[in-house]
């Protein structure tokens, strides 16, 4: 029922259970669809981190003097990708 | 994002960072700021290059040494200007290596633990995604497709508190409010605006028998970004520990942030995801974003 409809049918009944029932009715439209199983079960496979995913090879430290300690040793240079937010994470 | 998908998925600039670097990835906010030995490696490093003033952003690709020299500075997206630097930076180094034979390990000391916040003892660490279903109009432009088809990462923290709660059946209000508030948002484009609390006009969540069902209602007071959602999930407990933690949140989305723009026009299909970690993903260890600069605040 629209929300014209709705005073219409208020106007005509002139039963204060009409409008009760028109607040029911707009507080029922703004909930959402539940989630189905089968839905859950499809999106949760969607939103997995693909195996092949380049970036992710990369073995990333987070801990810049672990990378220092390593880098120290294994003679060789620090790579450091610094970004507002973490860059692994945050977006 | 951008740079994960396009940057660091250049074979060449993968390759090297594999076996001719160390590479070290990093939020610049936390580093440039803690007063400890990590911080001041950082700021000896980032210090030599033209982003030396610590009271603003030092984002960018470095590379250096052990010893703390910067061998290079770059700010730019392209994969190949990158490359380039990175190679000349090999052959510097190489010059560089009998100064840099002696150098020790440095001793990390006492952490600045306001920049170093851990997860919460006996609470959990669930990784949390979201992708924009659909909505987006046609582009050819390279960047915008990469993030219309972006994964976002974040981390939710879990109290020890609520950990028992949810074994004992129940979604303490506490655990529902930080869900809504820093976790139900689209970080597919960049760093998102988070829910304020008024902003939350609805939110509730059940447990029965392992089976997490849901809704939230969160919108702005003039009504140009919101979302409206539905959460469906499972949580399982063995001996007083949560095993399995699986839940999908999907619903309507529509509006945009700052760092957020060109969102699919009017409402569109947002779903987020949210899966136990257990530890084996290096991102595992990466505090929330909601919880940056207030850890207390994100947590309660």
């Amino acid at each position: 029922m629209s929300g014209v409809a709705c005073i219409d049918w208020f106007r005509k009944s002139r039963v204060t259970l009409g409008l009760f029932g028109c607040m029911l009715l707009s507080v029922a439209g703004t909930v959402h669809a539940e989630v189905s199983e089968d839905e859950f079960q499809h999106l949760h496979q969607l939103l997995a981190p693909s195996a092949d995913t380049v970036w992710r090879s990369i073995p990333w430290k987070v801990e810049l003097l672990a990378a220092q300690e390593i880098a120290a040793r294994r003679q060789l240079p620090i790579f450091i990708w610094a970004m507002d937010g973490h860059p692994l994470g945050c977006t | 994002m951008l740079d994960r998908e396009s940057t660091f998925a250049h074979p060449q600039i993968v390759s090297l960072l594999k076996t001719k670097f160390v590479p070290v990835a990093l939020d610049q906010a936390y580093q440039r700021r803690q007063k400890d030995a990590e911080g001041d490696y950082y700021r000896k490093l980032a210090g030599q290059g033209p982003r030396g003033d610590f009271r603003g952003t030092t984002q960018g690709f470095y590379v250096g040494t052990a010893g703390g020299k910067l061998l290079f500075y770059n700010n730019n997206r392209d994969p190949e200007k990158l490359l380039r630097l990175m190679q000349q930076s090999l052959k510097q180094f190489a010059d560089l290596k009998a100064t840099e034979a002696d150098v020790a390990a440095i001793d990390p000391g006492k952490s600045d633990v306001q920049y170093n916040p851990t997860p919460p003892e006996g609470g959990l660490v669930v990784r949390v995604r979201a992708k924009v279903l659909s909505g987006y109009e046609a582009t050819e432009d390279r960047w915008q497709k990469i993030f219309q088809n972006a994964i976002s990462r974040d981390n939710l923290w879990v109290s020890v508190d609520e950990h028992q709660a949810l074994c004992q059946g129940n979604v303490p209000r506490s655990l529902q409010m930080r869900i809504a508030k820093y976790h139900l948002v689209d970080n597919t484009r960049g760093e998102p605006p988070m829910w304020r609390d008024a902003e939350v006009r609805d939110v509730s969540m059940k447990l029965e028998d392992g089976l997490l069902t849901g809704q939230a209602h969160l919108e702005t007071a003039d009504g140009k970004r919101g979302f409206q959602v539905a959460l469906r999930g499972h949580v399982v407990c063995k001996s007083d520990s949560i095993v399995r933690l699986d839940v999908i949140a999907k619903g309507e989305y529509w509006g945009e942030g700052q760092y957020t723009r060109n969102a699919p026009p009017g409402k569109f299909p947002l779903a987020v995801s949210f899966t136990l970690a257990d530890g084996t993903d290096v991102a595992d260890r990466i505090p929330p974003q909601g919880s940056r600069g207030w850890v207390r605040g994100y947590l309660r």
